[in-house]
């Protein structure tokens, strides 16, 4: 089925977000929309599915009018949405939440669930995906990845011929990502159309025959994926040509003889991370590689204080240090960017000054300064280059990539001698994230030591001046300089 | 997903202050709204009866309204931080008792064990939240139930008068005609509305409500600011029980029951949401003058004592079914 959409203008009080946007998904093929953060890619996927109205253009559907005025409208014409967030119920099995939207088609009158008859549509749905998951196993087990195929089977139940993804892919690790293009490829073997967001060009250049770019809710052009370089791609999304200066240069000779800023001493944290030795120097980045769960993130959570070591010992500038919880770690000077921006990094109902003052609110005796403190945003908004209209304006008014800035203008607030970045650039576009980058450097020279978690290889490679690959909680290889490293020579250790 | 919503560039961030003003018709609006309410009230309530605006009923629903007020202060930051709490009319009673104890010994300086017993209970709420981590209402359900139990205890269900007339002049005696109790909880509200605005404890309590998890690893120490905020109401409920044993000169098993729905009440109607992370003392000042003109604005107007309940509980939930901001609180349950 051709889904075709000419002229499409979607405006959200005073901001365009999608303006004269054309796109046309053929038959049996992949498109990926793409686009920095609020370029208008979900905008235009969400009208395409229904959930949101135009206010202006046109749809058709192998030539008919379509005009869906609900996700389910559009679902009965045959078009299915899969959102950015992972809905699944883990209270529920997995068969329920296949079924969650039309449970009464699968009950006896009474409301009793025919759970067999159920199980068996579940489990086909799985596997006409073609993953290997058992309706039968246990929902709580699952990865992030698993979860997102379960609800892209939900989608495909409804038999659409037109499948639109929304970032499917954001929160998920390596494999998860291979496992969900894997069953973009399926389905799109078996005749079904596909429209997908994404941030990671190589994703969309290992999976679409088309993309489409969108830049400040304008259409920008629709190509061939065999047709147009990755550099081009960037150039027209950002509007410059980016490749080559994403990462700032690092400093001629890392600083290898300077003082060590955080030294961990055979520290083990939960069940993730069984016994790590690192010693991070003032000045320096240091990278760290891994799955998920491989170990960064319970090393984080036990640098600061919010699990406790299993054993172990750390020093803080050459001192010991017990962290107790999260407040010690940063009253002595260790600032903490978590990988969850929106539960863990920020309180996205507060303004930007709140967020940015959260760590340290500035006082003047025992009352809490707003002089001050809108002094100290307005430096940090202009040093990090938060675009914001205020810094009273709340941030779930921002975009993703200015969220995660406020993120780390919160650390940065508080001067601290060691940074922990847990995949700060994660659904972070690319401006935004030269940004960070270009802001990482600069406190890194100043003498900031920086411990980088991030799933993001090109990142870990164009970031670090020292690496370390992390397999299932220890340490299992160690790169001194990342000059000439290529992303295989890394991936071949964790796994 | 949020897309971009803003257009500034970050070279051309022009004067912040004139930004910060700029508010939606809407915002105001809704801000205004627990006044605009309050004053409709007034106006029906004076068509309905010409002596509701004197002077002395005016002084008889503020002295009224004072207990109510003072418990809804505190109760502001526990809403404000997420939290709740249902046991403030059993302590308000406790406190009371206490203060009937102990005033023929200490007399006006029996505020001091009232309170400080107040603060006590609240101190123990706090614990089994912040520690304990025993969810708030089902922690208080629980010291609701006990708290009330101790006075039952302690009086056997007889009243404890309280006669001591230093006492009396002062906490519910009348000063240049504006009763004491009223000047007591205008200054205790004044200190709460400098606790919210101008501290950082004021601040973390709304950041708790805002978002836990973010407070917790921001370096916020949970536990503590939950603590404080617990005994911050169990003194100010301490206070309540004072007053509320001064006007009524004696303690009785009976006295502040209710109280913490007319509280909880007070603080959402005046625009602080269940689901934390707003809130302002303002609101709860206007909220509580709400409660009790409403109470009090019946009685005058002649309404059928038996169909008041009706008209009070109907008004409540209109209030804040066109008050509350469904785009800041997200989730509502």
């Amino acid at each position: 089925m051709t889904l075709v959409a000419t002229g499409l203008n979607k405006q959200f009080g005073p901001t365009r977000a999608a303006s004269n946007v054309s796109i046309t998904l053929r038959t049996g093929t992949v498109h990926a929309i793409v686009g920095e953060n609020g370029a208008g890619k979900s905008t235009t996927l969400r009208m395409l599915g229904g959930v949101l109205r135009p206010d202006s253009g046109e749809m058709t559907l192998d030539g008919a009018p379509y005009a869906p005025n609900s996700a389910l409208d559009a679902t009965h014409k045959g078009v299915a949405l899969v959102h950015q967030e992972i809905t699944i119920n883990r209270s529920l099995t997995i068969a329920e939440n296949i079924f969650i939207g039309d449970l009464r088609v699968h009950a006896w009158p009474l409301g009793v669930l025919k759970r067999k008859q159920m199980a068996a549509l579940a489990q086909a749905a799985l596997d006409r995906i073609g993953v290997k998951i058992s309706v039968n196993a246990n929902i709580e087990r699952l990865n992030l990845g698993e979860l997102k195929c379960i609800e892209i089977a939900r989608a495909i139940s409804s038999n659409p011929k037109t499948l639109l993804l929304d970032e499917s892919t954001a929160y998920l690790d390596h494999r998860e990502v291979d496992a969900v293009l894997h069953v973009m490829h399926q389905l799109k073997s078996q005749g079904i159309t596909i429209g997908f967001v994404s941030h990671h060009l190589s994703e969309v250049l290992a999976a679409a025959d088309d993309l489409t770019i969108l830049k400040d809710g304008q259409f920008v052009g629709s190509y061939g994926v065999a047709s147009i370089e990755a550099n081009e791609i960037h150039r027209l999304m950002v509007g410059r040509d980016v490749l080559q200066g994403t990462y700032p240069p690092r400093p001629p000779r890392p600083v290898s003889d300077a003082a060590s800023a955080l030294r961990a001493d055979k520290v083990a944290v939960g069940r993730e991370l069984n016994d790590i030795s690192l010693d991070v120097r003032r000045g320096e980045i240091l990278g760290l590689a891994g799955l998920k769960g491989a170990g960064a993130e319970a090393l984080f959570a036990g640098i600061v204080g919010d699990e406790p070591l299993r054993h172990g010992a750390l020093q803080l500038d050459g001192k010991s240090y017990k962290p107790s919880n999260p407040r010690a770690a940063w009253q002595h000077g260790i600032a903490h960017l978590p990988g969850d921006r929106g539960n863990e990094g920020l309180i996205v109902s507060f303004s930007v000054l709140d967020n940015l003052v959260m760590a340290r609110p500035p006082t003047i005796g025992p009352f809490f300064s707003m002089a001050r403190a809108r002094a100290m945003s307005w430096n940090l908004i202009k040093l990090i280059g938060i675009r914001t209209s205020s810094a009273a304006a709340p941030c779930r008014s921002l975009s993703g990539g200015n969220m995660q800035k406020v993120v780390l203008g919160k650390c940065l607030a508080v001067s601290p001698a060691l940074l922990l970045l847990n995949n700060p650039t994660r659904g972070v576009d690319v401006g935004a994230r030269e940004e960070i980058y270009r802001i990482m450097r600069q406190k890194a020279s100043e003498g900031l030591a920086i411990l980088l978690s991030s799933e993001d290889m090109p990142e870990l490679i164009g970031m670090s001046d020292r690496l370390v690959v992390l397999r299932q909680g220890v340490m299992v290889r160690e790169f001194d300089s990342l000059t000439d490293v290529e992303e295989h020579d890394i991936v071949q250790y964790m796994t | 997903m949020n897309e971009a919503l803003t257009t500034n560039a970050p070279g051309s961030t022009a004067p912040p202050r004139q930004d910060e003003l700029r508010v939606s018709r809407i915002d105001l609006l809704r801000r205004g709204f627990p006044l605009i309410f309050l004053l409709i009230l007034i106006v029906v309530f004076t068509i309905m009866s010409p002596r509701f605006l004197s002077l002395e009923n005016l002084s008889s629903v503020f002295d009224e309204g004072t207990v109510l007020l003072v418990t809804a202060l505190g109760m502001t930051f526990i809403i404000m931080a997420g939290s709740i709490d249902i046991s403030v009319g059993a302590i308000v009673a406790v406190s009371a008792l206490v203060a009937a104890l102990t005033v023929n010994t200490l007399g006006v300086l029996a505020i001091i064990p009232a309170v400080a017993v107040g603060a006590l209970c609240g101190c123990f709420n706090g614990l089994l939240l912040a520690l304990g981590k025993v969810p708030s209402f089902i922690a208080t359900l629980g010291t609701m139930v006990v708290y009330r139990g101790l006075v039952l205890y302690f009086t056997r269900g007889a009243p404890v008068s309280i006669d001591n007339d230093g006492f009396l002049n002062v906490y519910s005696g009348i000063t240049f005609g504006i009763p004491n109790s009223v000047m007591i909880g205008l200054a205790l509200a004044a200190v709460a509305w400098a606790i919210v605005n101008f501290t950082v404890f004021g601040r973390e309590v709304r950041a708790i409500g805002g978002g836990e998890r973010v407070s917790i690893l921001t370096g916020i120490s949970v536990a503590r600011v939950k603590i404080l905020m617990y005994v911050l109401l169990g003194a100010l409920c301490g206070v309540a029980g004072l007053l509320q044993g001064a006007r009524t000169m004696a303690a009785t098993s009976q006295l502040g029951l209710g109280l913490e729905l007319d509280a909880i009440a007070a603080v959402v109607v005046g625009g602080t949401p269940l689901t934390g992370g707003l809130g302002s003392i303002i609101g709860t000042m206007l909220g509580v003058l709400i409660i009790t003109l409403l109470s009090s604005g019946m009685n005058m107007g002649g309404v059928d004592p038996y169909l008041q309940n009706i008209i009070k509980g109907v008004v409540l939930i209109t209030a804040v079914f066109i008050n509350i901001d469904r785009k800041k609180i997200g989730i509502i349950k």
